[in-house]
């Protein structure tokens, strides 16, 4: 018998038809009359002086009616630090930072007046790398750093934006104890997003000075709030509407190019559009950040896990942006999923002349859980133990507590682990070609789907349909299609009934960002008690036209209200927000708004220093384990099967949950096994994708995917979020096959061919 | 503004083209992305497109099969004329980057280019192709392993076309193995081998009566040694063999380091590579 | 500038290009045929397919001068208007539409499969795929819903 109308349900995305028949609009594909286009001129050297832009025969080239440079934003602005320019200053910090920008009739104009800019660079010695950074004497990527406002003011050494220090327990004392101690040394590349669709915005100005841009971006309301900083203006002057989404993975959580169009478009008073194109994405946009990760483990001999410390570098990049958040949230989940009571995480976020750092699936998450749950084996493999039984051992289970003290409600991680290892067990055997090895390898996952605050609007029409607004912008991976489902289900509507309305600051209730596996847990509850709210209102309106107590009504299945226990006696939703808009009461309109509470640190356990970490939670667990075949010629390594289980709270659409799980498996063996932004001095030797290599449907097998259901008491219907797990657990996973395979714990990202081979074969 | 002229004879494509900015454009896959990208600015584009004399694949009295250089990758991958030795060819082709690349991609277009990282120059080499050459003074042929010289020089002369690619008979049969990051990617190393052999089966070896062997990526042309493939003919060819082949091929290799592997990682899986496909020759 | 004609999902459209202008240029800016969309202007991504003469192909790597002796076929023209083929629906209800953008490209590198090889193997489907690259799905329901219309 089927609980639930459409919770639980794989409903079809909505738009899917739109999608496959290439109807649906993205930003590039929006016309305008009178529209002009934008072009940008980015720097070539990763740190130089500008002595001089001369801007005049650009300006005087056909059809150009805008030349920006950076005097024309003298606002800095960045959310934890403000060291940041839309168009550089009097220095560039990064090879691709953007310099200027022009908006003409066509875009060939715009090119062509690029290319007539003069700009007389002296070039400045950078800092390329974060020992480079950190050294002694360093060039200083950012000299006026003590003069930027910041919200955490404590000192901080030269060139670092950010420091945190977590600590429980007393680590140092316990490792003494210990009858295992493992150390090791980890280092992750800078990892490219590649959504498919460039990044983009569209502005427009009104008659009376109010600006709409459009644009393809995680939060409408970052958009707006970064706008109202670097333009200077309110934010109710401001609108920020979200076109659908090419895929996103965190990079377009930060403006990218709205800030430019924005300004063109007032300059001008004329709608301008500006496309990066897929070789200014490589230099100009971010990527995942680089790490290095010094990493402790120390154990029992029965295998009890004591003691873990960590030390995190992040290469965060010419500008702090969200740096100190990633290296907050890294060090939070530095200590797995475990119950490990002795606990030092530190870590740095250091400026260097590269090109900045972003969040990115799994935000620093993969970064140390690369280290950790490499870690994890090696231990294993010191005492002798399996290491599945190793994780089930010390694996936190409903009831315990994360890092800070807050209580783990709903924990299925046991059950994934279990899951995984059993699939794994059951693969058919195959014969395995002479000159090649397989083995398995596993990984425990733990992250968080709570953080900051949303809200959400529903309105029942005139003729008893639903109109949804939430700030939620649906990237792809079926945030829409969801939170109608919670809509739908709370008023046994058909789905066809709930009308999302798209992410629009005007129209829009606050949500703080896409991101963060957040929305259908976040959004969700949002939606969840808005909804309950708008039925409870139906259901008071129903009492007074059926002239009996609201408790005695019930819902029935496609919009009426009935009293319970007599079939017949019942009114419509659209009976009743008729009378609502005509007669009495008003219209139907209910709203939710939610912070997420949980998180915090308990200071009597728990030692926080530096710039902090925010208040985050409700826990979300999985497993992974994946087969890899080495090649014993060549050292190449492929995956050859792959099992991601997840604890989901409840799946509201299996085949979104799949399609994530699935998704972030393939993301993440693209950052185990091939991809890395190379760069020598400041500069991307393969900045387009002919030579940074993201996997194709050739390179990967079938993944499976898993859900495992322990019903999360806040979420909605008991759900929590997924679209980040899938890609954290896969390097070590992978990682840990190798090692058993050839008995060498790889510790650099990606796997390439010649490290795989390495290991097989030691130099001399 | 970049000119364009779609030609309806040789001859007129050839006089376009004399001009030095003028580019010929066959597929377009090579091409197009850097005109998109600025890499090159030519003042006139010269399809070939309506040159049938550069269509089509036909077999020679003889056994030769000339290849026209407008034909498509995938046309080589489907063709049934390719025989013995010759079935290098569509091996090859099928393994070239992905379908819609195959599908427009033209051998011509390929040659002119000379990555020798990509598949054509090492099988081409390793075949003994003979790839023509036409101008306004007239048509030459040139052996492919002079013809391919260097990281993106070629035989070709301003004002000069490739107009087509001759495959001499070859007995065997052909073995293409590209060793590459993933899928559709150009090879690290690849290995291009023609094999005929007296196979005996009990001791997983042949008597060799008739080797091609060359190599591709691990320098700027590629590699193909003649005292090598003549060492190994009328011998006994096994794992061991096959083996000092590629030791031999390595060691004239001079590959670079780059983002597919280093140098010196490139040189130690050569030979493994080599031996790899030699055995595949002998037992497939 | 030139003036061509090209045949675009069945019907002549005139537009006037350079040498060097993309049939993906002319497609999306002058016919306003906005599904083929320009992922990385490179021939690597496939976001930008198209069929030409039935053959999948690059519209970005097409120069739109050159067309002008080719049936074009875009994301457009694959299915009557309003409806969807069977591909297509498929892939709706294995859940393989993610953010959607690579997916005119999967449909016609798919579409431009089944054509010549109506009961093709996961192989075979995989390599048809070679070319078109997905960040968000993984490729896992792309292929299934491949598979379900190849064989049920």
């Amino acid at each position: 018998m089927a609980e639930f109308e459409t919770v639980g349900q794989s409903v079809p995305r909505l738009a899917g038809a739109e999608k496959v028949s290439g109807r649906v609009a993205y930003l590039d594909d929006i016309q305008r009359a009178g529209l002009l286009h934008g072009a940008l001129l980015l720097s070539p050297h990763p740190h130089a002086r500008i002595r001089r832009i001369d801007t005049t025969a650009a300006r005087a080239a056909p059809g150009v009616r805008c030349v920006l440079t950076g005097a024309d934003f003298p606002h800095r602005y960045g959310g934890f630090v403000r060291d940041e320019v839309v168009l550089a200053h009097e220095r560039v910090r990064y090879a691709g930072e953007p310099v200027a920008a022009i908006a003409a009739a066509t875009l060939e104009q715009a090119r062509q007046a690029i290319a007539l800019i003069e700009v007389d660079y002296e070039e400045l010695d950078a800092v390329t790398d974060v020992d480079a950074a950190l050294a002694p004497g360093a060039v200083r990527v950012h000299e006026d750093f003590e003069r930027y406002g910041r919200r955490n003011i404590a000192p901080l050494p030269p060139n670092v934006c950010a420091h945190t220090l977590l600590s429980e327990g007393d680590a140092d004392a316990a490792f003494a104890g210990c009858d295992v101690v493992i150390e090791g040394e980890f280092r992750t590349p800078a990892q490219v997003h590649a959504y498919l669709e460039p990044c983009s915005a569209l502005a427009e100005v009104e008659a009376g000075g109010k600006i709409t841009v459009w644009s393809a971006c995680q939060s409408v309301f970052r958009v707006q709030a970064t706008l109202s900083e670097v333009l200077g203006m309110p934010m109710s002057r401001i609108r920020a509407i979200a076109t659908p989404v090419g895929g996103s993975f965190g990079g377009k959580s930060d403006v990218t190019v709205q800030p430019l169009a924005a300004m063109m478009a007032l300059r001008t008073r004329r709608p301008v559009k500006l496309v990066l194109t897929r070789h200014e994405e490589f230099l100009m946009m971010r990527t995942r950040h680089p790490a290095r990760i010094r990493i402790r483990t120390g154990a029992m001999r029965d295998g009890t896990l004591v003691a873990r410390s960590v030390h995190l570098t992040l290469d965060g990049g010419a500008y702090t942006e969200d740096s100190p958040a990633v290296l907050g949230f890294a060090l939070l989940m530095a200590r797995g999923p475990y119950r490990i009571a002795h606990l030092r995480c530190e870590g740095l976020a250091v400026y260097t002349h590269r090109l900045r750092a972003a969040g990115f699936r799994g935000y620093g998450n993969p970064q140390v859980s690369f280290a950790g749950e490499s870690q994890i084996d090696d231990i294993a493999a010191r005492l002798g133990m399996d290491p599945v039984e190793l994780r089930l051992k010390n694996c936190v289970v409903a009831g315990d507590t994360w890092v800070g003290g807050q209580r783990i409600e709903a924990a299925g991680l046991r059950e994934c682990l279990m899951a995984v290892r059993d699939a794994a067990a059951r693969r058919p055997t195959v014969e395995v070609r002479p000159g090649y090895r397989r083995g398995i390898g596993f990984s425990a996952v733990a992250h968080i789907c709570g953080i900051l605050s949303t809200s959400a609007i529903v309105r029942v029409l005139e003729d008893g349909s639903v109109t949804l607004n939430t700030g939620a912008v649906d990237l792809g991976e079926g945030a829409e299609t969801v939170l109608a489902q919670i809509c739908a289900e709370t008023l046994k509507l058909p789905l066809d009934r709930i009308n999302v309305a798209p992410a629009d600051t005007d129209g829009s209730p606050y949500n703080w960002s896409t991101g963060g596996s957040r929305t259908t847990y976040m959004v969700g509850r949002a939606v969840a008690q808005a909804t309950v709210d708008a039925r409870d209102k139906l259901l008071t309106h129903a009492g007074q036209m059926l002239e009996c107590s609201a408790t005695d009504l019930e819902l029935r299945s496609g919009g009426r209200v009935g009293l319970v226990g007599v079939p017949g006696m019942e009114v419509s939703f659209h009976a009743i927000s008729q009378r609502a808009h005509w007669v009495a009461g008003g219209p139907v309109i209910a709203h939710a708004a939610v912070m997420f509470e949980g998180g915090g640190f308990d200071p009597k356990r728990t030692l926080l220093s530096g710039n902090g970490i925010g208040r985050l939670g409700a826990f979300i667990f999985g497993a992974q384990a994946f087969e890899v075949e080495i090649d014993e010629a060549t050292g190449q390594a492929a995956v050859t099967r792959a099992w991601s289980a997840h604890d989901v709270g409840r799946a509201i659409n299996p085949a979104g949950v799949n399609g994530q799980i699935i998704g972030g498996v393939v993301q993440g063996i693209g950052y185990a096994l091939y991809e890395e932004l190379v760069q020598e001095g400041g500069a991307s030797t393969n900045p387009n994708l002919a030579d940074y290599k993201v996997p194709g449907a050739m390179d990967v097998p079938r993944i499976v995917p898993i859900i495992v259901e322990h019903p999360e008491p806040s979420g909605p219907f008991g759900a929590k979020g997924v679209g980040e797990p899938p890609i954290i657990g896969v390097a070590p996973a992978i990682g840990n096959a190798i090692r058993a395979l050839t008995g060498v714990r790889l510790c650099t990202l990606p796997f390439s061919p010649q490290r795989v081979l390495d290991a097989l074969e030691p130099p001399a | 503004m970049v000119g364009f002229h779609k030609p309806a004879t040789l001859a007129e494509a050839l006089a376009l083209l004399a001009d030095e900015d003028a580019r010929p454009l066959s597929g377009g896959q090579t091409l197009v992305p850097m005109l998109n990208q600025g890499v090159v600015q030519p003042s006139l584009i010269v399809s070939l497109g309506r040159l049938r004399e550069l269509r089509g694949i036909t077999r020679l009295a003889g056994g030769a099969v000339r290849i026209g250089a407008m034909a498509t990758h995938a046309e080589i991958a489907t063709s049934t004329l390719f025989e013995a030795g010759q079935t290098l060819m569509p091996r090859t082709a099928v393994q070239i980057a992905d379908p819609a690349v195959r599908a427009a991609g033209t051998i011509g277009g390929s040659c002119a280019f000379g990555d020798p990282t990509a598949d054509w120059p090492v099988t081409l080499c390793a075949c003994g192709a003979l790839i023509e050459l036409a101008s306004a003074a007239g048509r030459r042929e040139v052996p492919a392993t002079d013809f391919f010289q260097h990281y993106l020089q070629t035989e070709l002369q301003t004002g000069e076309l490739v107009t087509a690619v001759t495959i001499p008979p070859l007995a065997g049969r052909g073995v293409y193995r590209k060793f590459a990051r993933v899928y559709g990617d150009n090879a690290t190393v690849s290995v291009a081998v023609i094999l005929d052999v007296d196979v005996d089966v009990a001791v997983e070896a042949g008597r060799c009566r008739f080797v091609r062997l060359a190599v591709g990526s691990v320098g700027p042309r590629p590699i193909r040694l003649t005292a090598v493939e003549d060492s190994l003919v009328g011998r006994m060819l096994d794992a061991a063999a096959a083996e000092a082949a590629g030791a031999a091929l390595a060691a004239e290799a001079d590959p670079l380091d780059d983002l597919r592997g280093s140098a010196a990682y490139k040189r130690r899986i050569l030979p493994r590579l080599v031996q790899r496909t030699l055995l595949e020759g002998i037992n497939p | 500038m030139i003036d061509i004609t090209l045949k675009v999902n069945g019907s002549e459209q005139a537009c006037r290009v350079d040498g060097m202008t993309t049939l993906l240029t002319v497609l999306r800016e002058q016919l306003l045929l906005t599904g083929s969309k320009r992922g990385c202007d490179y021939g690597i991504c496939g976001a930008c397919s198209v069929l030409a003469d039935g053959r999948l192909a690059r519209s970005c790597l097409l120069l739109a001068a050159d067309c002008e002796d080719r049936a074009i076929t875009t994301i457009e023209g694959v299915a009557e208007p309003d409806r969807l083929t069977d591909l297509q629906q498929a892939l709706v209800d294995a859940g393989a539409v993610q953010c959607g953008f690579c997916t005119p490209g999967i449909v016609l590198a798919l579409e431009a499969l089944l054509d010549v090889d109506p009961k093709p193997d996961e192989t075979a489907v995989r390599t048809a795929l070679g070319g078109n690259l997905c960040r968000c799905s993984g490729y896992g329901a792309i292929v299934d819903a491949a598979l379900k219309v190849a064989h049920g």
